[in-house]
């Protein structure tokens, strides 16, 4: 017995585990807590978007010696601001133009990345994300950016679920729209840098969707949604984090992995909106059905 | 009682979309405290635009909306402008209750949390009793017919305490007893002094429950009473060679035979429903009697 739990704590005896287990489940715990917001407004796609419009400000700041944080929230605002534009400006589609911004931003960060010193930016580091030997001055970025976003989230969530909901109904309230789309912009660029660290720029959108789309199968009201979403969020990444050390695993890919497991339950199991709820429902009402039926075709035949 | 009297006025307003289409010209109504009034016109002819410049939602290149005497951003810092949505302009899967989207009408009155005081509660409460939807407070909005579903989103008006209130078609996907219970809280609420403004293409409930009519074709064409605004000419202007396809669902005479007519058509010439459902013709000499008892009537 003992011998297990000495094992069970092995991944507590190094630093760099603790400090990947914690950073990753606060990461986990604050796109959980904004992937509501960002499913329900159906900006999933602007997420993938600007996880990638990243790159190329990650690869300048790193270059010229500024905090990474700050290169690829700026990155992500100007990629949101050209596909606004471009949207705006022609007869474009949405989703080519989201297309078009994202991969432009992206083949810019590749080329800098290339034109950099070695060893300056590592690309499987952005594009895989490596927590084990995150700094700590990158700590410190991912600390404020979660402070910032659950603050923001914390005070205003029902002016934006309202925003997400209705916006004509915002306007009409006198709300400022603009500035609250401005703020779930922000939000969603500033997150996507947070989580680059713990997954990813590939992986980011998983954390930012699939918790999200987890809550809102297992309930009916926005505010449950958000704790709900937080808390599978945060969970997942921590044991992921942790099982990482076992498998000896990508921790990225094992966080996500286990979001996806919890997805895949709540979609079966969910009481109200799972399959087999709705496989229930059916029978139940094909059975009232046939009752009501049943009397009529006797009367029929009377 | 000392209460501001309620007004729209619509002065010369002109849109122009940023792609260039010209969706208004030069339209100018005006609206004065407790009245319901039907802004009709086929689609695409800026009826929607017009809302939104009633909602502050688009600027005009040209001219003025003013509400109560304001311009309309500040009627909307008083919240006095409340909107009852299309049912295709909502997502019906959001995980939302009847009790949270009632609610959403106080947000304009709440602190910087938006966190619902007793008399907000008490405002949401008598809202939902007065639609007959207090029942179903705890339902997901998608969970209900499209009628309970409208009387919710009026509910969410009513929360609001909107002076001016919007309807975009609201009759569309309501059954015959919701459509009633909405028109009689309608006229309740212009009892009160409220402005109501519903947009419609459907011309048959118009004359039944609305005193005006804003008739609208890129422009304004004709405003004021029902009776006076919906001449064939008028009606010709504003719906062309479509008006045929139109169903008119109410009579507002009765036939010899009993059935239900109007005269609402572009020729003047009486229409019916026949028994399968479709509009037919009166014939001539039915169509000159009627006639003479309409007048009979008015006079």
């Amino acid at each position: 017995m003992s011998d297990l739990l000495q094992s069970l704590a092995v991944p507590f005896q190094y630093d760099y585990m603790i400090r990947a287990i914690w950073v990753s489940t606060l990461v986990g715990g604050v796109c959980g807590f904004l992937s509501p917001f960002v499913t329900l407004k159906g900006w999933s796609l602007m997420g993938d978007a600007l996880s990638h419009a990243v790159v190329p400000g990650v690869a300048i700041a790193y270059i010229l010696g500024f905090p990474f944080a700050l290169g690829a929230f700026i990155a992500a605002l100007l990629a949101a601001g050209a596909m606004a534009l471009i949207r705006a400006q022609s007869r474009i589609r949405e989703d080519a133009t989201i297309g078009i911004v994202f991969t432009s931003f992206f083949a810019l960060g590749l080329v800098l990345i290339s034109l950099s010193p070695s060893g300056g930016v590592n690309l499987k580091t952005i594009l895989y994300g490596n927590i084990l030997a995150i700094a700590d001055s990158d700590i410190l970025q991912v600390v404020c950016i979660s402070a910032a976003a659950i603050l923001v989230v914390g005070f205003r969530w029902r002016d934006l679920m309202l925003y997400c909901f209705d916006a004509n109904q915002a306007r009409t309230l006198g709300l400022k729209v603009g500035v609250l789309h401005f703020t779930l912009l922000a939000l969603l660029a500033a997150v996507c840098v947070a989580a680059l660290q713990a997954v990813g720029a590939i992986l980011v959108l998983a954390m930012l969707i699939t918790p999200g789309a987890t809550a809102n199968l297992l309930t009916n009201r926005f505010g449950t949604m958000i704790w709900l979403s937080a808390s599978i969020s945060l969970a997942s990444s921590l044991v992921g984090a942790y099982l990482s050390y076992y498998i000896d695993g990508a921790t990225g890919g094992c966080i996500v992995t286990l979001q996806t497991l919890v997805f895949l339950a709540a979609f079966v199991f969910s009481p109200q909106h799972g399959l087999l709820a709705s496989r229930r429902a059916i029978r139940a009402c094909s059975g009232v059905l046939g009752e009501i039926n049943q009397p009529r075709m006797n009367g029929h035949e009377l | 009682m000392n209460r501001t009297r309620n007004s729209i006025e619509v002065e010369g307003v002109s849109v122009v979309y940023p792609n260039g289409q010209q969706a208004l010209s030069d339209a100018s109504f005006r609206l004065e405290d407790g009245t319901i009034c039907a802004l009709v016109g086929v689609n695409g002819s800026g009826k929607s635009t017009l809302f939104k410049s009633i909602m502050g939602f688009v600027n005009p290149a040209a001219g003025r909306v003013r509400i109560n005497g304001m311009p309309v951003r500040e009627s909307l810092k008083k919240h006095l402008v409340a909107y009852v949505p299309q049912s295709e302009d909502v997502d019906w899967h959001f995980p939302v209750s009847v009790w949270d989207v009632v609610m959403m009408g106080r947000y304009g009155a709440m602190n910087f949390m938006r966190i619902p005081r007793t008399e907000d509660e008490l405002l949401v409460k008598k809202s939902l009793e007065r639609v007959s939807m207090w029942d179903f407070r705890d339902r997901q909005i998608g969970e209900l017919s499209g009628g309970q579903k409208k009387r919710v989103f009026l509910a969410r008006a009513l929360a609001q305490g909107g002076q001016i209130i919007l309807l975009d078609e609201p009759f569309t996907g309501v059954d015959v007893n919701t459509e009633e219970a909405i028109i009689g809280l309608l006229h309740e609420l212009r009892k009160s002094g409220a402005i109501i403004l519903v947009s419609t293409h459907n011309l048959g409930s118009v004359p039944e429950f609305c005193d005006q009519v804003v008739l609208i074709n890129r422009t304004v064409l004709a405003y004021g009473p029902t009776a006076e605004v919906f001449t064939a000419q008028n009606l010709a202007a504003a719906f062309g060679g479509v008006l045929r396809e139109f169903q008119f669902e109410r009579s507002t005479i009765q036939s010899h035979d009993g059935r239900a007519v109007t005269v609402l058509s572009d020729d003047e010439r009486p229409l019916v429903f026949g028994k399968d459902g479709h509009l037919e013709y009166l014939d001539r000499e039915n169509h000159e009697e009627l006639l003479r008892k309409r007048r009979e009537e008015h006079e």
